[in-house]
């Protein structure tokens, strides 16, 4: 208050210094004094701001979160949300944020970089917050949830929307060389068959995409009845036979000329190989849909279910949370925004826009899903899907998976001492973590 | 005492005339990389406080196959290959365009366009180029994974960083060349000294300053590279791009958990080999020419 009139006083006489010599004085004076009763009016409301950050994706989902924040800030009119978008590098950004104590009260948390933020307790707990207002974990998909818990079992980020991965296929391809079209009771033969009999090489077409992706790979282990870590995330399993296994079924797609990697076929990335009709089969998430819309309009496609394994089903999980800084001054107006940004009416917006999957579980039963099955395959992948998260060395662990894959692809290593050597890095890794 | 004061006053205009550009020099040079050196004795992963690990950092590196199997010989490799490479052709670009041709003013521009472009435009544009299918195998008639290929991609990123490079170069060899007295080329050819003689004992060692400069700035620029590896490959295909500004980065930055300490350790390092190598040449280049 009393900054507001000092400041309103030092305004008052640099108006009156700035006004040109011929305008009667005593009118501006008027016109200060009117000012003056405006602002304090102002001050009696006091409002709580929260600024809110994450990675600026694209501009539609730009313009979807700023339409989300219009409707909170009707429904809690006494909380001023700054939505700052950080573009670039995302973490290096946010942790030397946190670093230096200066980060927003609400941010963007990927279940990857998750292990880490909790472990450093810099997060705040959500647990009362959400008794509180009566949010229950209930209402959320299972597995998100779980995934954002800490290992004291307390909550410390609200889901807000997730991908998992599905089998895209180009229906003109599958037509063309005679066979059905894939269905989500596929097994890993009925995925080698169609291969097969959908690649030609010499005219650069593929039956299935088969990067050395970290982020793909993992859903064959899982179909395998591996894991990539031990459940504690101390130990890496890398090297057991469940994931030579997965790893040489994977491979040898490539190896028989019936999958490729992006640069085989001339892309950075395999959504635009299957676009381009380079690669009849892709496992990708949910990101692809509105890209094809975009770039390919007329390629016809479908989406499946990832084929069953020798062990069932397995899927991996992407999934980003809203958190609350332990830095932050208003947790109380923070939560009631995320509350708000995660509420069924708003995530009933977000599901109709399609840009993203909400994390509400009630929402399977939403209409939209009835006009759009490949979002529903995706939605449901997560009933199966393990979260793409490694503990805190989960960037190492990545790369190894990454590289392994190079090594047999790029210089013909062996799978399984490929594997080996992978695992071998990964435990140095964990070993030298201090 | 008269001369002294003046003296006194002398040095306290100057350092108040200094003082902005000191301060800013304390503040974001003397104390950051103080901070950074302090900070490669500890285990730092900015969330927690730095501990003190002595000389761990140092130590760890002299075990860790990234940095030395990798990154040093990866750096060594592209510093041996680009400073020599981009020096050699900078030169006799700007002993061909010192000459009386036609279009000189067009050709200085074309080559020196290069260096006012940001460097990350013209990676991406590189990255293109150097598709499997793109422009340069189209026209070599080749079909090479240039960028991901763990024997190609160094040497691609190798000749991006030489056309991006050699414009500055011949600029300043440019601006050498024409410092040089025309009279010491008057009285040698009345002497009936012959082009190359004139190039071998006039030009060369005139230009020796300039040279020195050229590969000095080349040498930190290389052993600096990074913006390149970041846009084009970064690192991969298996490490064989990972170069030791790109570690100090990936460890920094890329890690779950970072490892600031460590990163920093890696930073230093780099700087005594830069200094190491600039003293080395100084010797080499400079002096026979000041005798």
């Amino acid at each position: 208050m009393k900054r507001f009139l000092l400041l309103l006083a030092v305004l008052a006489l640099a108006m009156t210094a700035c006004a040109p010599a011929a305008t009667p004085t005593p009118a501006v004076t008027r016109e200060v004094v009117v000012t003056r009763v405006e602002v304090t009016r102002e001050v009696e409301k006091p409002k709580a701001t929260v600024r809110l950050s994450g990675w600026a994706a694209n501009p539609q989902e730009t313009a979807l979160l700023e339409s989300l924040l219009y409707r909170c800030s009707l429904k809690n009119p006494d909380v001023v949300v700054k939505y700052e978008p950080i573009t670039g590098d995302y973490w290096a950004k946010i942790k030397t944020l946190v670093a230096s104590g200066e980060e927003p009260d609400i941010y963007y948390m990927d279940i990857f970089q998750f292990p880490f933020f909790v472990s450093k307790g810099v997060l705040v707990p959500l647990d009362d917050y959400m008794a509180k207002s009566g949010v229950k974990k209930e209402d959320f998909i299972k597995t998100l949830i779980d995934a954002f818990t800490g290992p004291d079992g307390k909550v410390y980020g609200i889901p807000k929307d997730f991908n998992t991965l599905a089998l895209f296929y180009n229906k003109d391809l599958f037509a063309q060389a005679g066979i059905p079209e894939p269905n989500e009771n596929w097994t890993w033969d009925d995925l080698k068959n169609a291969a097969r009999k959908l690649s030609d090489p010499a005219k650069g077409i593929y039956g299935l995409g088969v990067p050395a992706d970290p982020g793909r790979f993992p859903i064959f282990v899982f179909q395998n009845g591996g894991r990539i870590m031990t459940p504690d995330f101390k130990d890496t399993l890398l090297d057991s036979p469940e994931v030579i296994e997965a790893a040489k079924f994977y491979t040898s797609f490539r190896a028989e000329k019936i999958g490729a990697i992006p640069a085989d076929v001339g892309v950075d990335w395999q959504g635009t190989g299957f676009g381009q009709g380079k690669l009849a089969m892709v496992f990708e998430g949910g990101w692809l849909i509105p890209y094809l819309r975009e770039q390919f309009p007329n390629l016809k496609w479908g989406a499946t279910f990832p084929p069953k394994g020798p062990k069932g089903r397995g899927n991996l999980i992407f999934t980003v949370a809203y958190v609350i800084s332990k830095n932050s001054k208003n947790p109380e107006a923070a939560w009631k925004t995320i509350e708000c940004l995660t509420s069924e009416e708003s995530q009933t917006v977000v599901l109709s826009t399609g840009f993203a999957l909400p994390s509400r579980a009630k929402l399977t039963e939403h209409e939209y899903f009835k006009t759009h099955p490949e979002s529903l395959v995706i939605f449901k992948g997560a009933e199966f899907g393990t979260p793409f998260m490694w503990g805190l060395r989960g960037d190492v662990v990545n790369e190894q998976m990454g590289k392994a894959l190079e090594r047999i692809y790029l210089e013909g290593q062996d799978v399984g001492a490929s594997f080996k050597q992978a695992a071998e890095e990964v435990r140095k890794a964990l070993k030298e973590q201090q | 005492m008269r001369i002294r004061r003046r003296q006194l006053g002398e040095w306290i205009a100057a350092y108040v005339l200094l003082s902005p550009y000191l301060f800013v020099f304390l503040v974001f040079n003397v104390f950051a990389i103080a901070y950074a050196l302090y900070l490669s004795f500890t285990y730092f992963d900015l969330f927690s406080p730095p501990r003190w690990v002595g000389l761990g950092n140092y130590l760890y590196l002299l075990r860790d196959n990234l940095f030395l199997q990798k990154a040093v010989p990866n750096t060594l490799k592209y510093v041996a290959v680009v400073v020599p490479v981009q020096t050699v052709i900078s030169l006799l670009l700007a002993f061909a365009l010192d000459q009386e041709i036609k279009f000189r003013r067009f050709f200085r521009t074309l080559f020196y366009v290069p260096s006012v472009t940001s460097s990350v435009v013209i990676s991406l544009i590189f990255l293109w180029l150097f598709k499997k299918t793109g422009v340069i195998n189209q026209l070599l008639g080749l079909s090479i994974d240039w960028l991901t290929s763990p024997t190609f991609a160094l040497p691609t990123i190798m000749i991006v960083n030489i056309w991006a490079t050699t414009g500055t170069m011949m600029v300043i060899f440019l601006a050498g060349l024409q410092d040089i007295p025309v009279t010491y080329y008057e009285a040698a050819m009345i002497d009936g000294a012959n082009r190359w003689q004139m190039l071998r004992h006039i030009t060369i060692p005139l230009l020796r300053p300039v040279i020195f400069f050229v590969v000095t700035m080349g040498v930190i620029g290389c052993f600096q590279v990074f913006d390149q590896i970041y846009v084009m490959t970064a690192g991969g295909p298996l490490d064989s791009t990972t170069t030791i500004a790109y570690l100090i980065y990936k460890w920094a930055f890329q890690s779950t958990t970072p490892f600031m300490g460590r990163a920093s350790a890696v930073a230093f390092v780099l700087a005594g080999m830069i200094l190491i190598v600039t003293v080395i040449q100084r010797r080499l280049i400079e002096r026979p020419g000041e005798v």
